[in-house]
């Protein structure tokens, strides 16, 4: 039904080589602006593709063109119509469709029913089965997958399961695609299919907006680029203008780049932790973690550069005792042992900030005093917890830390995302680690607390705390680590001195060129 | 809500909140206080014989039961899961009792022995804390949703304990002095210092509760798995144990419940305790404890549980029909969640509006 009528009036203009355009977007939550005047444009039957570090903007713009969030300000332009979404299912009758980072295939259903779920097809009220399965069929047969539409969507595989995801957008005879980090859960078979998919959708008149941090595969995808940086648009230009060096200079910002040289680290003694050969198996048979062995010091900050689905997760979590290895080695103060929980390495002194702190850390209810102790509430008193000792360690804590809250006693999720973040921290100290684990440890934190909590890590080092800390931002591992190890699809693919850590060498490290070597090789 | 913990809220938000603002809050938070106050000033002006002495020590007994049971849930649904089977544990524990009482114990060969009343009273603690134990286990172990895990024990307790005397009432519960196992009538009927023996058990079992769940880590963890498990998981809270833990004190709860009654009526019967989970889980939800975890308190139960125990001798003595009263209890709880959600939806505006 739309894209006749988008074609008909296309055809009644001249074709426009520009199908949706955003223009001047700004996007605040409480305490930051996402994105501060944005202009993005989605050229027509091309790949376009849009790239930024964490925190720069990219998946609220992507949300506001597929409708999920709606800008501040700034409006948004269809075939040159203004145009303005209630929501998702608004944005797909307008043509637009976003397949979304975390995979949301409906595992229960057959791939059929998760094409057309809560679209379904219907004739009297009862869903028309064989009008859905021929159209789902079409729709995969479009995307050269020879999936049957009938299966189960929980027995595909995850490459399978992202072509479903396509599929569904297609089935819904969408003009434009928006990928969020589509390969970040694939095997690199898988991606390359992948490709071979989205090249064609190209040539059936099908415009794709594409978000991911392997620079590799931006390069040989791309046509239109568009780099975003704190919320602005750093640069813009056509693939023939585009090279590694140009998108790197726009996502890090050449002028700003305050504090670089990190702090020598201290002169310290043997390796504190040691991991040797650290291997795990994904629930679909992939390698999560490839023979992994790294070491780590007392006063050093070892930063694990790895991006979305690299295993920087899972290795921190296994060191923390919240999952097990299928093989290898961990030797913490040069004794081997296997954390079995999480409380059996609180007690050797190794403390975890995981990467999702509202998934992961906070308990969002409950105050902000009774967050810091929760890990280590029974120093306060076995049977009883001592409320004055409790609230003096806590506000020593706080204090330390600047966490910034009038009254103690509010609910943690009154504060803000940098706030929060530190009273993760401060759980973490309260155990008095000699290891400290950080998984993204800014992530959703403002320019402002970022560099309170680099302050904080430093100190801490600098105390004798080794720190070990993965991150997808690489000002982050450049301004923050001592000594930096790449990790790539599971496997540590580099490691170096935090001076050599050159934009390019982490960038080629991690985007996948060595991998593709290694394993082909 | 940590504060609220004995079920007497303390201070309003010391910031600069407006005086309005926050009475407005208090007046929510103490809404079940409120509400059970109502309801004493609005029967003792129906029935001049609602504020006696003796009505009110028939009430608080009447009350101990509910509130038994209630502290006991408070902790499974504080958590995060749900208690189906304390109905069912009440009658099996009554049952075990019994049947020690009137049979004792059978070895291979030889004649019963009959076990102390102390005695009795402990194995059937022990059985109603198995059982809960059962229930933590199906959870945690076999990961089974809690709401059919202890529906499935809700059942299978109430099958043994029909099959414990084939369906019959144990009578006569008085023991025999020859048997040396006499005076369990006493445990549920006896006064101290004037007061009922099932008030002071449930006085005793609600501060302790209330001191494991404001006081001890115990409760912190308890707060902590209810609210955000894979966060307390990732604290180091042995989350199994936890949970396990809260079903098991639910379970002696209930078992006390069953030898109260058994002990009151000098008789076990098997049907004892039917329904009784709906008044716990009801009492809870009075008190203002969320039923996704977490969120609640001890004392919230146990005004929870004097509102449900008011409303039903009140209107018993008003001479409202039976049925009626049923229909009054539905509306109460659901207004009480409705209110509950109100509160959230105000103190949100309040936060969002600082």
């Amino acid at each position: 039904m739309l894209p006749t009528k988008l074609q008909t009036s296309a055809t009644s203009k001249t074709r426009r080589e520009i199908i949706l355009e955003a223009r001047n977007v700004v996007r605040k939550y409480p305490g930051t602006t996402a994105l501060k005047g944005v202009d993005f444009r989605v050229y027509r039957n091309k790949v376009n593709v849009l790239i930024g570090e964490n925190g720069a903007g990219k998946s609220t713009l992507m949300r506001i063109l597929a409708g999920a969030e709606s800008a501040t300000s700034g409006e948004l332009l269809l075939e040159g119509e203004p145009v303005a979404f209630a929501d998702t299912r608004d944005a797909v009758k307008h043509g637009l469709a976003m397949v979304h980072q975390e995979l949301s295939v409906l595992p229960n259903l057959s791939v059929s029913d998760n094409i057309f779920a809560g679209q379904e097809l219907s004739r009297f009220g009862v869903v028309s089965e064989g009008e859905q399965s021929a159209r789902s069929a079409e729709a995969l047969g479009k995307l050269g997958s020879e999936t049957s539409a009938c299966v189960l969507a929980g027995a595909l595989p995850l490459g399978q399961r992202q072509i479903v995801e396509i599929a569904r957008c297609l089935a819904h005879r969408s003009s434009i695609l928006i990928l969020d980090e589509p390969t970040s859960a694939l095997s690199s078979a898988e991606c390359d299919r992948l490709f071979t998919v989205l090249r064609e959708l190209k040539q059936q008149g099908v415009s794709i907006v594409y978000i991911s941090h392997r620079l590799q595969e931006l390069l040989d995808l791309g046509d239109h680029f568009t780099v975003l940086r704190d919320g602005l648009v750093a640069g813009e230009g056509r693939r023939s203008d585009v090279d590694r060096r140009w998108i790197v200079e726009r996502m890090t910002g050449r002028n700003t780049q305050p504090d670089l040289s990190p702090p020598t680290p201290a002169d310290a003694g043997g390796d504190l932790l040691r991991i040797d050969s650290l291997t795990a198996m994904g629930q679909n048979g992939r390698l999560v973690l490839d023979r992994v062995s790294l070491s780590a010091r007392p006063g050093q900050i070892l930063g694990i550069y790895g991006l979305l689905g690299s295993g920087r997760t899972e290795l921190l979590e296994m060191l923390a005792g919240a999952r097990t290895a299928d093989s290898g080695e961990i030797f913490f103060r040069g004794q081997r042992c296997s954390f079995a929980t999480v409380s059996d390495a609180i007690r050797c002194g190794i403390a975890l900030v995981p990467e999702d702190r509202i998934r992961d850390a906070l308990v969002p209810d409950r105050s902000i005093r009774e967050n810091i102790s929760l890990a280590g509430v029974r120093s306060f008193g076995r049977c009883f917890v001592s409320r004055r000792k409790e609230a003096e360690r806590v506000r020593e804590l706080a204090a330390e830390l600047k966490i910034k809250a009038n009254d103690l006693e509010r609910p943690v999720s009154s504060l803000s995302g940098g706030n929060q973040q530190k009273v993760v921290l401060a759980r973490c100290l309260l155990t008095a680690p000699s290891l400290l684990l950080l998984d993204e440890p800014t992530r959703g934190v403002d320019v402002g607390a970022k560099a309170e909590i680099y302050q904080i890590l430093r100190g801490l080092a600098s105390r004798g705390l080794s720190i070990v800390f993965a991150s997808s931002e690489m000002e982050e591992i450049q301004q923050l680590a001592h000594r930096v190890a790449v990790l790539s699809l599971g496997a540590i693919v580099d490691e170096f001195d935090a001076s050599a850590a050159s934009e390019d060498r982490l960038f080629s490290a991690a985007s996948g060129l060595r991998t593709h070597e290694r394993e082909n090789g | 809500m940590n504060k609220v913990a004995a079920g007497v809220p303390l201070t309003p938000h010391s910031s600069t909140a407006s005086a309005g603002k926050s009475i407005a809050t208090l007046l929510l938070k103490l809404r079940s206080v409120l509400a059970l106050a109502l309801l004493v000033v609005f029967f003792s002006s129906m029935t001049s014989s609602f504020l006696t002495a003796n009505n009110l020590s028939i009430l608080t007994k009447h009350v101990a039961i509910t509130a038994l049971l209630a502290v006991g849930t408070s902790f499974v649904i504080l958590a995060g899961g749900i208690d189906l089977s304390v109905g069912s544990v009440a009658g099996l524990s009554g049952m075990t009792a019994g049947y020690l009482i009137v049979h004792g114990i059978v070895f291979a060969s030889g004649d019963p022995h009959f076990l102390p009343i102390w005695l009795v009273i402990l194995l059937s603690l022990l059985v109603g804390g198995a059982v809960g134990c059962l229930n933590g286990l199906l959870v945690t172990r076999l990961s089974i949703a809690p709401f059919i895990a202890t529906l499935g024990t809700l059942y299978v307790g109430r099958g043994v304990a029909l099959l414990i005397s084939n369906g019959r009432t144990f009578p006569g519960l008085a023991g025999d002095a020859a048997r040396h196992n006499t005076g369990f009538p006493a445990f549920g009927q006896a006064y101290l210092l004037g007061v009922p023996s099932p008030v002071w058990f449930m006085a005793i079992i609600t501060l302790i509760a209330w001191v494991l769940a404001a006081k001890s880590p115990f409760g912190r963890h308890v707060y902590a798995v209810g609210g955000n498990e894979r966060a307390a998981q990732l604290c180091g809270i042995n989350v199994c144990r936890v949970k396990i833990s809260t079903y098991a004190f639910s379970g002696a709860c209930a078992a006390l419940v069953g030898l109260v009654i058994a002990s009151q009526l000098e008789a076990a019967h098997p049907a004892t305790g039917q329904s009784f989970e709906l008044n716990a889980i009801a009492a809870v939800v009075l008190g203002g404890t969320s039923l996704m975890g977490g969120r609640g308190s001890i004392g919230g139960s146990l005004v929870g549980a004097f509102v449900i125990g008011v409303l039903a001798d009140g209107l018993v003595m008003l001479g409202v029909s039976e049925f009626w009263q049923m229909v009054i209890k539905g509306i109460v709880i659901i207004l009480a969640v409705a209110v509950d959600q109100l509160q959230n939806r105000v103190q949100l505006r309040l936060a969002g509006g600082r």
